[in-house]
C-alpha cells in the first residue's frame, strides 16, 4: 500500500489514534530491498517550539545522510531564524547522494504555526531524490495545494488502513493465535478492522486458554473497543507490572531508574524490557533500550486510570519526578512536573533561575509555553523576568520594560543568595533593551557591575552564574561597542574578549560567536581595515561551523565585513556579504543594525555610481536613524551621505534644505562640511566648496575618522580642477592617496567621482602608483553602464506569462488571478510553471524578487 | 459568539467505562442502546478541550449537538450581515 502511496513526493497518512500509521511506515521501511535511507522524526507531545522541532528534524536528516559525523552538533540559539533553518534542512537533503525518505510521525502534535509554515515550504521544495511521509491524527494546516495540483501528493486515510478479514487472519497467525474463521470474522467486525484494537486483542489472545470464548465475550459487549481491550490487557499483568505502568504513566518517557523511584521498588528496567518484548504497547527509544515510551492510547488510558484510582498520590509522584529531572539538569521536564504537582511558586522559581540558560539552549519558545501553563491571576513576581525575555524576543519593547521594572523591584527584596543573580539578569536584559531602542546613554554606567564575577556556592550556582556572566559580558561589551566611541572602545574589547573566553570555557558556542561577532564589529574604532576584516572572518568561520552563518548573532560581523570590503573597493565580494547580512536580519533584530545595512547598501551603490539607488538606501537609513532615541553616533554617520547624494543627482535644493535642519554642532562637523562642498560643486561654485572643506583640511573641524579627511582632499581637488588649477588638484589627489594608502581605501575616490582627477595625475608624480592603478581599475569597472548585475533570462517571457507575472506581487490567489484575467485556472497554472522555469525560481515570492531585479515588473514592459 | 456556557449533547459509539468517563468530569453520561451520550454545559474552549480528549482517546464520535436555542439570532426587522 505504501509503495503505491510513496511514489509521490509527499505522502500524508491521516487517521485516528491507533490506526496503525506508525506500524505501517515501520513495516514499509524495514521490508527487504528498501532503497531509501530513512530520516525519522517523532514530533514531541504538544510541541510549541519551532526551533526544537527544526533541530530535531535537522538531526534526523543528518543522521540519515551521515552528515553528522565530524560536524558540530546542531545547537539551539536564542534568536531562531525559521526560514534559514528550513533552508539548512533543504540543503542537507539536497546534498544527500542516496534517496531519502523523510518520515515525520505525529505531526498533529506540532502546535507552532511558524514551524508549519516553514514545513510547507520544505515539502513543496523537496529535492528530487527525497520524498516525505507524514502521519497525523487529524488533517493539519499545511498548504500543499501546489503538490496536490501537480499530482505529487498521496493521501492515505482511515478507511484504507482498516484490516480486512484476510489481514486480520495474517496478524493473528503472526502472533501465533489460532482462531476459527468465524472467530476472525467476529473480531474484525467488532474492531471494524481498527489496528490498535486488533493488536490489543492479539496480546490478550496469546496464551489465552479459550480464544473463541474471548472473542465471543468481546463482541457481545457494548463497551468501547479500546477500553475493553486495554482493561483486558492490564488485568492479565501481575500486580507489580500494573502498578509500574500506572505510576509511570505521567511521564512522557520512562527509564528503569525513574520507574524505580516512582514505584518505590527496584527491578523496573527488567519489567519494561519484558513488556517491550511482549509487544505490549511499550517501546524503547534508544538502541541501548534504556528509555521507553508507552503507546499514546495506553499512556492516555493509564493516566486516566491513575487519576481515578490513586488521585491523592498524583502530586507526590510528579514531585518525585521533578526532583529527579532537576538533579539530571533536565529543567524543562522538572518545571513541567513541578507545575503538574501544583507547586506553582517552586515552578516559577525554577523557571526564572534557569531562564538564561534555557534561552541559550534554544528553548525560548518552550519556556514561553511553560509560562502560559501557569494559572492566570495568581502571578508570581519571579516570572516577570521570563516574561520580559519573551517580550524582548518578540520586539514588544514597552512590555519588556514594564516587566523588567517589576523584576527589578522583586530582585531588591530577594534573599541575598539569589539577589545578586537576579540583579545581574535584570541589568543584562536592560542593556539589551537599551540597545534595541538606541537608548545607550546612562545605561552602561549602571551596568558596569556586570563585569565582575557572580559568586555562588553550589556547582549548579556556578554553572548558572557562568551562563549569566557570559551573557552579561556580551551585552555590556556590545552596548559599549555600539556607542561607536573611542573612549569606550578599549572597555568594549576587553569585555567582549573576556565574554568569548568564558563562553568557550563553559561550552556556550552561541555566546562565543556572539562576542566575537561584536568584537569584529567594534574593531574598526581601534584597528586597521585589514585587522577588522580578519576578525570578522574568524567570527563568521566559527559561526558557520555551528550552522549559524546567516543567523542574527553573526550579523554584526557580516555587516562590518561587507562594509570594509566595500571601502577597500571589493564591491562584488562586499555585495555578497551584504546579501548574507540581509538574510541574517530577516528576523527583527532592532533598528540599529538594520540602519547599518541600509547605509552600507547605499555606500555600495554610491561606489558603483548608482546614485538613485544609493539615495533610496540612505533615505531609509536616515529614517531609521530618526527612530533611534539618542544614538547620535549612528545617526550622524548616516546623515552625511544623504545630502551629498542628493547634490550628485542635481537635487541641490533638497540637499540644502536638509542641511538647514541640522543643529550647529552637527553642521560644524567635518562630514557635513564635506556634504556642503559636494552641493557647492554641483551648483558650479568651486570657490565655496574650497571654503567649506578648509576647516576639515586644516584639522579644526571635528571628524568621525580619517576617511572624512580623504574625502575633503578629493573634494578640494575637484574644486581646483573646476577652477582650472591642475597643480593644486594633483596635490590634493596625492594627499588623498597618501592617506588612503595604509588601508588601501578605494570607496572615497569612487563616491566623489574622482576618476578624471586621478587620471589627470601624472604617474611619475605620485608615490602611490600601485594603489592608484588599483583604484582606477575599480573606477573603470564600476561605471553604471558597464555592470549588468543579473544576466537576462535565457528565454523571454511570453505576453501571457507577463500578464500573470504582474499579479504575483499582489495577494490574489491563483483562482482570483484567473478570474481577473478571464482565463482558466489551468492556464494560470501553466503560465506560472513556465515563469518559474524561465526565472529559475521555485516559488512565488522569489519569482517576484527575481522579476523586480530583471525589471520585468515595470509598467512599460508588462503591456 | 456567546461566551456563556451552552448545553451540549455528545454521542459516542460504545459504552464508556469508568476510566474513560473520568476524562469528562464536566459531562453527565447516559447509555442509549449501544451508545453513550454525554451532556453538559460547556463554553467554547471547554468544548474544544472535550473534542481533543475524544480524539486522543480514539473515541468514535457519532454526534455533537447544541441543545439550547440560538439566542443570538436576529430579531425581526434587524438584518445582520453574515
Amino acid at each position: 500500500m505504501l509503495d503505491r502511496a510513496a511514489a509521490g513526493k509527499v505522502t500524508v497518512i491521516s487517521a485516528p489514534a491507533g490506526s496503525g500509521k506508525t506500524s505501517l511506515v515501520r513495516a514499509w521501511a524495514d521490508r527487504p530491498g528498501q532503497r531509501y535511507r530513512l530520516a525519522v522524526l517523532q514530533v514531541q507531545r504538544d510541541q510549541q517550539d519551532a526551533q526544537q522541532f527544526w533541530l530535531a528534524l535537522l538531526d534526523a536528516v543528518r543522521q540519515a545522510t551521515g552528515a553528522d559525523s565530524g560536524a558540530e552538533p546542531s545547537a539551539g540559539t536564542p534568536d531562531f531564524n525559521g526560514p534559514a533553518m528550513a533552508g539548512r534542512v533543504l540543503s542537507e537533503l539536497a546534498d544527500a547522494r542516496d534517496g531519502i525518505t523523510l518520515v515525520i510521525d505525529d505531526l498533529h502534535e506540532l502546535h507552532s504555526p511558524e514551524a508549519l509554515a516553514q514545513l510547507t515550504r520544505l515539502l513543496t521544495n523537496l529535492p528530487p531524490q527525497v520524498h516525505a511521509i507524514l502521519t497525523t491524527r487529524h488533517d493539519v494546516r499545511l498548504r500543499l495545494h501546489q503538490l496536490r495540483l501537480a499530482g505529487e501528493l498521496a493521501e492515505l486515510r482511515a478507511a484504507e488502513l482498516r484490516f480486512s478479514e484476510r489481514e486480520t487472519r495474517e496478524l493473528l497467525d503472526a502472533s501465533g493465535v489460532a482462531l476459527s474463521e468465524a472467530g476472525v470474522a467476529l473480531l474484525q467486525q467488532r474492531t471494524e478492522g481498527w489496528a490498535a484494537g486488533l493488536r490489543l486483542a492479539a496480546i490478550s489472545l496469546v496464551g489465552h486458554p479459550d480464544p473463541e470464548r474471548f472473542v465471543a465475550e468481546f463482541s457481545g459487549s457494548d463497551r468501547m473497543v479500546a477500553e475493553y481491550l486495554l482493561a483486558e490487557m492490564l488485568d492479565r499483568q501481575p500486580s507489580d507490572v500494573q502498578d509500574l505502568l500506572l505510576r509511570t504513566s505521567l511521564l512522557d518517557r520512562v527509564n528503569g531508574e525513574l520507574a524505580d523511584l516512582l514505584t518505590g521498588r527496584p527491578g523496573s528496567e527488567q519489567i519494561l524490557l519484558e513488556l517491550e518484548d511482549a509487544n505490549a504497547f511499550v517501546e524503547s527509544l534508544d538502541p541501548e533500550r534504556r528509555w521507553f515510551r508507552y503507546h499514546h492510547l495506553l499512556g492516555d488510558f493509564l493516566r486516566l486510570e491513575l487519576r481515578r484510582t490513586l488521585p491523592e498520590e498524583v502530586p507526590a509522584l510528579h514531585r518525585r519526578a521533578a526532583g529527579w529531572f532537576t538533579v539530571q539538569g533536565q529543567v524543562i521536564n522538572a518545571v513541567r512536573h513541578t507545575q503538574a504537582a501544583g507547586d506553582w511558586s517552586e515552578a516559577a522559581r525554577l523557571l526564572a533561575d534557569h531562564s538564561f540558560s534555557l534561552t541559550l539552549d534554544g528553548q525560548a519558545q518552550t519556556m514561553q509555553a511553560l509560562l502560559r501553563a501557569f494559572p492566570p491571576g495568581a502571578d508570581h513576581p519571579e516570572l516577570a523576568l521570563v516574561r520580559a525575555m519573551g517580550d524582548l524576543a518578540q520586539g514588544r519593547l514597552d512590555e519588556a520594560a514594564a516587566y523588567l521594572a517589576v523584576a527589578e523591584t522583586y530582585a531588591e527584596a530577594a534573599p541575598p543568595g539569589r539577589q545578586r543573580r537576579l540583579r545581574v539578569a535584570v541589568a543584562s536584559l536592560q542593556l539589551s533593551l537599551a540597545r534595541r531602542r538606541g537608548h545607550l546613554a546612562g545605561v552602561i554606567e549602571q551596568a558596569r557591575f556586570l563585569a565582575s564575577p557572580v559568586t555562588g556556592q553550589s556547582d549548579e550556582d556556578i554553572a548558572l552564574g557562568s551562563d549569566l556572566r557570559a551573557v552579561a559580558l556580551m551585552n555590556l561589551g556590545t552596548a559599549e561597542a555600539w556607542t561607536l566611541g573611542l573612549p569606550e572602545a578599549p572597555d568594549a574589547e576587553r569585555h567582549l574578549r573576556e565574554g568569548a573566553d568564558l563562553a568557550r570555557e563553559i561550552g556556550r558556542p552561541y555566546l562565543e560567536v556572539g562576542c566575537l561577532a561584536q568584537l569584529g564589529f567594534a574593531s574598526l574604532v581601534l584597528h586597521s581595515f585589514a585587522a577588522t576584516q580578519r576578525r570578522c572572518r574568524e567570527a563568521i568561520a566559527l559561526a558557520e561551523r555551528h550552522g549559524w552563518g546567516a543567523e542574527p548573532v553573526i550579523a554584526p560581523a557580516l555587516i562590518m565585513l561587507a562594509a570594509t570590503l566595500i571601502w577597500t573597493g571589493e564591491f562584488d565580494e562586499g555585495e555578497r556579504w551584504l546579501q548574507r547580512t540581509r538574510q541574517a536580519l530577516q528576523t527583527d533584530t532592532g533598528p540599529d543594525i538594520t540602519l547599518l545595512l541600509h547605509q552600507t547598501a547605499g555606500l555600495l551603490h554610491a561606489g558603483r555610481g548608482r546614485h538613485h539607488e544609493a539615495l533610496e538606501e540612505f533615505g531609509t537609513a536616515e529614517y531609521l536613524g530618526s527612530q533611534l532615541a539618542d544614538s547620535q553616533a549612528l545617526a550622524t554617520r548616516t546623515t552625511r551621505w544623504l545630502p551629498a547624494t542628493q547634490a550628485r543627482l542635481g537635487m541641490t535644493g533638497e540637499a540644502r534644505a536638509l542641511l538647514a535642519t541640522l543643529d550647529d554642532e552637527r553642521a560644524r562637523s567635518g562630514e557635513i562640511r564635506n556634504a556642503r562642498a559636494v552641493i557647492c560643486l554641483a551648483e558650479g561654485n568651486p570657490a565655496a566648496a574650497l571654503a567649506a572643506v578648509a576647516d576639515v583640511l586644516d584639522g579644526t573641524a571635528p571628524v568621525l575618522g580619517y576617511v572624512t579627511v580623504i574625502e575633503a582632499h578629493l573634494l578640494a581637488g575637484l574644486a581646483h580642477r573646476q577652477l582650472g588649477d591642475q597643480r593644486a588638484a594633483s596635490q590634493a589627489a596625492e594627499r588623498a592617496l597618501a592617506l588612503a594608502e595604509p588601508d588601501r581605501l578605494v570607496l572615497p575616490f569612487a563616491m566623489t567621482g574622482s576618476r578624471e582627477l586621478l587620471e589627470a595625475l601624472p604617474r611619475h608624480q605620485t608615490a602611490h602608483g600601485a594603489l592608484l592603478a588599483d583604484i582606477l581599475d575599480v573606477l573603470h569597472g564600476s561605471s553604471p553602464a558597464a555592470k549588468e548585475q543579473f544576466p537576462s533570462p535565457t528565454e523571454e517571457l511570453s505576453p501571457g506569462e507577463l500578464r500573470v507575472l504582474r499579479y504575483l506581487p499582489t495577494n490574489l490567489s491563483r483562482p482570483e488571478i484567473a478570474s481577473e484575467l478571464s482565463v482558466s485556472l489551468n492556464t494560470v497554472g501553466t503560465h506560472l510553471r513556465s515563469i518559474y522555469a524561465k526565472l529559475q525560481v521555485r516559488d512565488r515570492s522569489s519569482a517576484v524578487q527575481r522579476a523586480r531585479e530583471l525589471r520585468l515588473l515595470a509598467a512599460s514592459r508588462t503591456r | 459568539m456567546d461566551p456563556a456556557p451552552t448545553l451540549y449533547m455528545i454521542r459516542i459509539n460504545g459504552h464508556l467505562g469508568a476510566t474513560v468517563l473520568s476524562a469528562f468530569p464536566a459531562l453527565a453520561p447516559q447509555r442509549h442502546g449501544a451508545h453513550t451520550v454525554l451532556t453538559g454545559l460547556l463554553d467554547r474552549s471547554a468544548l474544544y478541550g472535550v473534542l481533543a480528549e475524544i480524539e486522543a482517546l480514539g473515541l468514535d464520535l457519532l454526534e455533537l449537538r447544541k441543545l439550547t436555542p440560538d439566542r443570538t439570532s436576529p430579531e425581526p426587522g434587524h438584518h445582520h450581515s453574515p
